[in-house]
């Protein structure tokens, strides 16, 4: 039988090198910093911890250990080192950086003499670490309470900073194998939690009412009239009073005041009836007590304000949902970065906010990184999943551009900011995310516009029958219009459909699909074609570099011998090239970086952009240039005249080209070749099916063009289009009625992508803030625009789905209330029925509420006990 | 039925005392957290002290390491049990 | 154990909790022994030996309250401070007044013992006992209330523990309906007269009574059920969240449930029906609290196997469950227009409180004893092993005997004739349900023997370890 480690439960590599004594009993471990934790918990006198827990550290966790105690560290690769005293107190001192006011203002409050800490915890996992780290933390000199919080892993810490720095708490929980991280409340949550409060007590209190009410009122449904004698009947009201009485000044609040608010802007909105039917089923329920005559409707009062604001409360809470994926992001922003100065090598733990452009920092593994940087070092991996929702590594080498938020699975790189913290890759989703949250749909302006006609319809109609009424039967006046305003329902305008939206919004975000506004999803489900761009979107935008060609002479102007047999000109060639793409961000720089990596590059000074042309730049006192032919060759004293390149037997009308030129002319020319994506095919076959017109637009040669198309599938195409060709074409689509949906990389063609109905970028995240499209796919996966396309048809089915019911309710409802069929308490029901249908209907779109890396346990889930739990041998 | 309005009084003043009670506790927060307190009392360690100084106790759990440790009443040990 | 865990010398307060443990047992016994007696006598009724403070009318009151105050009672007090205590990590506030508790009580006990029999009684159902003792009642559990509350008020740790949220509700509505119902005018010491008459004294009786059973038999044991269950198996409570809105559901719905007592009588029709539907809507809370109970074994099972404490904590929950489930039924009106008056009544009222009640407290005594005592166990685990068996053969046997005599007389009582005329005479129906009457003697003799190994075996314990009181516990900084 293997052994496996007592703590974590990983097979033990070296048995007998690392062990514990455990109750008496000597327990394996699998590596130093296992090792360290079971000691640290075994002296506090925490060992119970052992006893009790029903679940190991997740499967891949390793002990924060050294360096990785530090607040960028996490899990190493398991270590067999011996415990590190020089590396651990490096990493307790690197945690200082907790101590800094400027840092701690996201997180901690401060209450007189004492300061309070809302921290995230990593690494819980059952009810036994709860307890393991409230123990920890209480045992440290100067703190109050301390309460962690299972289900949201959040933990507030009460302490007195003058006995113990905040530093040393992180360190003290950092020793039993928990890292707590800041996590900032001021944001969203404090708000967010006041209002979820009182939402909740208003619900009870009604939730209270309706049942209490309810017991008074069975008796007189249950008897036969005249059954109760009348003191008892007037008993029974007065209590149903005094119960309701709460339900309407308090519970009912809401729709009061909305109702106000509405009519003071002069928009009637769905609260102005119901504050109407509650108000006027009240008072006259008052009156019927007060004299005795007269039917009373406390019960249907009470229970219409319960239904109502239980649908209410969950098309809030749904919102809530939604938001919970921006504080993900938002908690995963990095707060410090360990800078390093370039010329002494010093290093500093600094936040995140202080990052400039061009400063060096290091990332070590398991760490996020601060700010979009550029990797200085050869190669490492990074895992992307919260931008993107890919969690595969992706291997990534020198020059190539990191966005600021993705973690470091690799090894310790170097990087150099490209941008401030603020205007890095995961900021700006954030931001962008936030802000099409907070955007009101142009849908939703629609559906609040129609729902107030029905209102005021409404009103009139409620008005109308009353009046009848009082002619027909005037005893039953009261009722039937309390019953017409009250069994009304236009939720599925003014609730559901912003629901959806935002739970729509929210599976995108979930998916890696940034959706600039709403809208935009239900404008996709209409999509009758989809227009893609070529370079970037069908290709992977990543151009590799099959060959250079000298021209001839190039040699002898260099001073470079051009043989047959060694490469030497040609490499020299390709790092003047590089040096020259140094920095740029085309991909026709990025593969010729590539391509040059591990060539000794030489510094270009004076570097300059020609736009649409190349770049050109001085090397070793020559000026050089670097892009089309046509910019190559515009030098003076250009000798050779028209100079052509050999011959090249497999050249390609398709590739593209890119030319090397000096003072004195054309030197080289570059061919790249740019590959497709490979699930392009797929996805173009994929919409074909879906019956969508596909057509291939590109500013690229049509030879190439007509390649690609024709590799693909895509029957209509057009190449060499510059952008006001790309804009006539979508128009003349526009014109014949069509929708059209543009597919490119978002950077170029801004006013293409206005002009489309939905655009979507297939970008590289980093270049995220230059994007004009609507909707851009994080994840870089063609197959996300089948994705996106399937949760536009869902969104707008659900949507349409809601506003058929409420039509259909509406249309029987309203005349059977009119006629009298209907009593105000099945009216109630009815209308609160009909509202928690669409609000749930609406909820449909949430993605399923499981965390991406499936770490939190179902708190609902008695765990089973691990027999791994008691360690190997045992 | 005079006794309902003793009885009946008597029980919706009962139910706002016990909505204004449920009230203030869900605002001191007792109701934050539905699954850490259930671990609470299994963590409360109420078995016996089965010595009275540390010594005795040290000495104690030496010799339980070398014998079986004692159970708890009623209660397979583990090794056996799971 | 945490060998470097430093005692700071604060001790719980284990004397009190010991104090009314011990009695709890000693009490279960006269009680059950007391019942045994009144049951034979029904079987042979020349056991009165024609001497007054032998009747069946004066000591099945002294039956009922000797089982469920003495010993259901005192059970609830001393596992109720043992709970408060540790799930508060402070020891009792007023120990002072945790003593007058327990003598006060004992006192009330003593005292129903000596006036019931003799014949002093306001011949209320489950308040018979005059007003002196029940202004006794009321000093002690005024007391208990401070005892109780005060130490959580005192808590160090800040979340309170379901548990003391269903006894604490147990405590404040025990003071309530005791003092509405007891409401007298006193003629003389030994004589007082209900300030309510006829029909209204019947509604304020039913309110009381089954308020009480909510309150004090079902609320507070359950209080019970959510620590010593989840301690003995070692498993956390199967969905606390479950635990929380049962309990608030059960506030808010106990409250009319007591007409159910009085269908077919006086009390109007309207009434009668509101008792029954909230009978009904009941049973929902009622369950939640079993399933939440029985599935924290969830994972456990096994050790139903080969730990009789843990058999008894759990069987206890399936009479619960199967109590809540028939009260309801037989509070239809069609159904208790069968059942009322007959000992199918009687058999409801054993299988709660023989299996419900009965278990759980001795369970948790079971789990209680050696832990006051200084022991790791009971003196013999298979005494209790064979004290629950014996004694569910006796739950069994008895309310199987009822079942079938309360239907047997439901069924003859109402035969009538083409006529109209009654088919049997009460006579016969006495004679026909006399042989279920002997079997009912047997179960409760078993029930009886259980009890009095459960004496034995505290008995040895006792003798065998000393009076422990356990340290409150706090960590030493030092050594984090």
């Amino acid at each position: 039988m293997a052994l496996t480690c007592f703590h974590c439960g990983q097979p033990v590599p070296d048995p007998g090198r690392w062990h514990s004594e455990v109750a008496g009993q000597t327990r394996p471990m699998c590596c130093a910093g296992c090792q360290a934790v079971t000691d640290a918990i075994v002296a506090a006198g925490l060992d119970d911890y052992y006893r009790t827990r029903t679940e190991l550290p997740a499967p891949g966790w390793r002990p924060p250990q050294g360096l990785a105690l530090a607040p960028g560290g996490g899990p190493t690769a398991g270590s067999d080192a011996a415990p590190d005293p020089a590396a651990e107190h490096a990493a307790e001192q690197a945690l200082k950086i907790y101590d800094e006011p400027e840092v701690q203002a996201r997180f901690v409050r401060r209450d007189g003499d004492h300061c309070e800490a809302t921290l995230l915890v990593e690494g819980i996992r059952c009810g036994a670490c709860v307890w393991l780290i409230e123990r920890q933390l209480q045992a440290q000199p100067g703190v109050g309470q301390v309460s962690v919080n299972m289900a949201t892993e959040r933990a507030t810490l009460r302490y007195d900073p003058r006995a113990t720095p905040l530093s040393a708490l992180l360190a003290a929980a950092a020793r039993i194998g928990y890292r707590l991280r800041p996590f900032d409340p001021l944001r969203r949550e404090q708000a967010l939690r006041k209002a979820s409060r009182a939402m909740f007590r208003r619900l009870f209190i009604a939730g209270l009412g309706m049942m209490q009410v309810m017991m008074y009122a069975i008796p007189v449904y249950l008897a036969e009239p005249g059954d109760i004698e009348p003191q008892w009947d007037a008993l029974l009201r007065w209590a149903s009073l005094v119960l309701t009485l709460p339900v309407v000044l308090y519970s009912a609040q809401p729709f009061f005041a909305g109702a106000w608010r509405d009519l003071r802007a002069r928009s009637p909105g769905m609260d102005v009836p119901v504050a109407i039917a509650l108000a006027a089923a009240f008072i006259a329920s008052v009156h019927a007590t007060f004299t005795g005559h007269g039917e009373v409707w406390f019960d249907s009062v009470t229970m219409f304000v319960f239904l109502l604001l239980g649908a209410r409360y969950l098309e809030w809470m749904a919102r809530r949902r939604a938001a919970r994926t921006l504080d993900a992001l938002s908690a995963s922003v990095p707060d410090t970065a360990e800078r390093i100065d370039p010329a002494t090598g010093a290093a500093d733990r600094v936040p995140a906010s202080r990052l400039m452009p061009g400063d060096h920092f290091r990332v070590a593994p398991g760490e996020r990184i601060a700010v979009d940087a550029v990797l200085l070092d050869d190669t490492t991996t990074i895992d992307q999943s919260l931008l993107t929702g890919e969690s595969r590594p992706v291997p990534v080498s020198r020059g190539a551009e990191l966005p600021g938020g993705s973690i470091n699975t690799g090894h310790p790189v170097m990087l150099r900011a490209l941008r401030a913290a603020g205007d890095s890759t995961i900021s700006t989703i954030e931001r962008l995310a936030e802000r099409a949250a907070a955007q009101r749909p142009r849908i939703v302006g629609l559906t609040d516009r129609i729902a107030r006609l029905f209102v005021v319809a409404l009103l009139v109609l409620a008005a109308a029958v009353w009046l009848a009424w009082l002619q027909i039967d005037p005893s039953r006046a009261a009722g039937i219009a309390i019953a017409v305003l009250v069994v009304s329902c236009p939720c599925a305008l003014s609730l559901a459909t912003p629901a959806a939206l935002a739970a729509a919004g929210s599976s995108a975000l979930q998916r890696g699909m940034l959706v600039a506004n709403s809208d935009l999803l239900l404008r996709a489900a209409e999509a009758t074609d989809v227009v893609f761009d070529k370079t970037g979107t069908l290709t992977a935008g990543r151009p590799g570099l099959i060959a250079l060609e000298p021209v001839p002479g190039a040699g002898e102007r260099l001073g470079v011998a051009h043989r047959q047999d060694d490469l030497a000109l040609e490499k020299r060639l390709l790092a003047i090239a590089a040096a020259l793409e140094a920095g740029q961000s085309h991909p026709v720089a990025a593969a010729i970086r590539q391509a040059a990596a591990g060539l000794d590059i030489p510094i270009a000074s004076q570097p300059r952009t020609v736009q649409g042309f190349g770049v050109q730049a001085v090397i070793d006192g020559h000026g050089w240039r670097l892009g089309s032919r046509a910019f190559a060759g515009e030098l003076p004293a250009n000798t050779g005249g028209t100079t052509a390149p050999r011959p090249d037997a497999d050249a390609d009308p398709g590739d593209t080209e890119v030319w090397l030129a000096d003072e004195s002319g054309a030197v080289a020319r570059l061919r790249l070749r740019d590959t497709l994506r490979p699930e392009a095919a797929e996805v173009v076959a994929t919409l074909a099916t879906r019956g969508l017109q596909l057509h291939l637009l590109s500013g690229d040669d049509p030879a190439t063009v007509a390649r690609v198309a024709e590799r693909l599938g895509i029957v209509t195409h057009r190449g060499g289009a510059r952008p006001d060709d790309k804009l006539a074409y979508v128009a003349a689509l526009q014109q014949a009625g069509r929708k059209v949906v543009m597919v490119g990389d978002g950077v170029n063609d801004a006013p293409v992508l206005a002009a489309a109905d939905v655009s979507v970028a297939v970008g590289e995240a980093s270049s995220l803030a230059r994007t004009a499209a609507g909707v851009v796919l994080l994840g870089r996966q063609l197959t996300d625009l089948c994705t996106l396309l399937t949760l536009a048809t869902d969104t707008r089915r659900i949507v349409r789905q809601n506003l058929g019911w409420a039509m259909a309710y509406n249309t029987l409802a309203i005349p059977a209330a009119a006629i009298g069929w209907v009593p105000p308490a099945v009216a109630a029901i009815g209308m609160s029925a009909s509202s928690l249908l669409v609000a749930m209907n609406a909820l449909r779109l949430l993605p399923r509420a499981e965390r991406r890396t499936g770490l939190r346990p179902d708190p609902r889930e008695v765990p089973k006990p691990d027999p791994r739990l008691h360690g190997g041998a045992g | 039925m005079e006794a309902l309005y003793l009885l009946i009084p008597l029980s919706v003043a009962a139910i706002f005392v016990a909505a204004w009670l449920f009230l203030r506790m869900s605002d001191q927060g007792q109701f934050e957290d539905m699954d850490a307190p259930a671990w609470s009392v299994l963590h409360d360690d109420d078995r016996p002290p089965v010595a009275e100084t540390e010594t005795e106790m040290k000495s104690e759990a030496d010799a339980d390491a070398a014998s079986p440790t004692p159970t708890v009443p009623g209660i397979q040990h583990r090794r056996s049990g799971d | 154990m945490g060998a470097s865990r430093s005692l700071t010398g604060e001790t719980y307060n284990y004397k009190v909790v010991r104090q009314l443990t011990i009695m709890t047992v000693v009490w279960g016994f006269v009680g059950m022994l007391v019942g045994l007696f009144i049951a034979a006598q029904l079987a042979w009724p020349a056991l009165n030996f024609d001497i007054a403070w032998l009747t069946y009318g004066r000591l099945r009151p002294l039956h009922t309250n000797a089982v469920i105050f003495a010993f259901g009672g005192t059970g609830l007090m001393a596992t109720s401070l043992y709970v408060v205590q540790r799930t508060c990590q402070t020891p009792l506030f007023a120990p002072g007044l945790a003593s007058f508790v327990f003598w006060g009580w004992q006192a009330v006990i003593v005292a129903a013992v000596i006036t019931l029999p003799m014949g002093i009684t306001h011949s209320k159902e489950y308040a018979e006992l005059e007003w002196p003792i029940d202004l006794l009642i009321t000093a002690v559990w005024v007391s208990y209330a401070i005892v109780f509350f005060g130490t959580i008020a005192r808590r160090k740790t800040p979340h309170i523990y379901v548990a003391n949220w269903f006894y604490g509700a147990f405590i404040i509505t025990i003071a309530v309906l005791h003092i509405i119902n007891n409401l007298a005018i006193p003629v003389t010491w030994t004589k007082s007269y209900s300030l309510y008459a006829g029909v209204q004294d019947a509604m304020v009786q039913w309110w009381y009574g089954h308020n009480a059973v909510g309150f004090f038999l079902t609320a507070g044991f359950l209080g019970m059920m959510y620590y010593f269950i989840p301690k003995q198996a070692e498993r956390p409570v199967y969905s606390y969240r479950l635990s929380i809105v049962h309990f608030w559901a059960l506030i808010f719905t106990y409250m009319w449930a007591g007409p159910h007592h009085l269908h077919y009588t006086a009390l109007p029709d309207w009434a009668q029906s509101v008792g029954m539907v909230f009978s009904l809507i009941l049973l929902a809370p009622s369950w939640g609290g079993m399933i939440n109970g029985i599935m924290t074994l969830s994972g456990a099972w096994h050790k139903l196997r080969t730990d009789p404490i843990l058999k008894f904590l759990i069987v206890s929950l399936s009479f619960y469950g199967m109590s809540t489930f028939e009260g309801p039924m037989m509070s239809i009106k069609t159904v208790n227009a069968l059942s009322h008056y007959t000992d199918w009544t009687v058999g409801h009222v054993h299988s709660g409180a023989l299996g419900w009640v009965g278990f759980i407290t001795m369970g948790s005594v079971y789990y209680l004893l050696p832990r006051l005592f200084g022991r790791t166990e009971m003196h013999s685990v298979k005494a209790i092993e064979a004290h629950f068996w014996i004694a569910t053969i006796g739950v069994v046997l008895y309310i199987a005997a009822m079942w079938i005599a309360g239907v047997t007389q439901g069924l003859m009582w109402r035969a009538t004739n083409a006529d109209g005329t009654l088919t049997y005479a009460f006579i016969e129906s006495l004679k026909a349900t006399y042989p279920y009457y002997y079997i009912r003697v047997l179960g409760g003799l078993l029930y009886l023997t259980g009890m009095g190994v459960m004496v034995w075996n505290m008995v040895m314990t006792i003798r065998a370890g000393r009076p422990v009181d356990a340290p409150v516990p706090r960590l030493d900084p030092a050594h984090a």
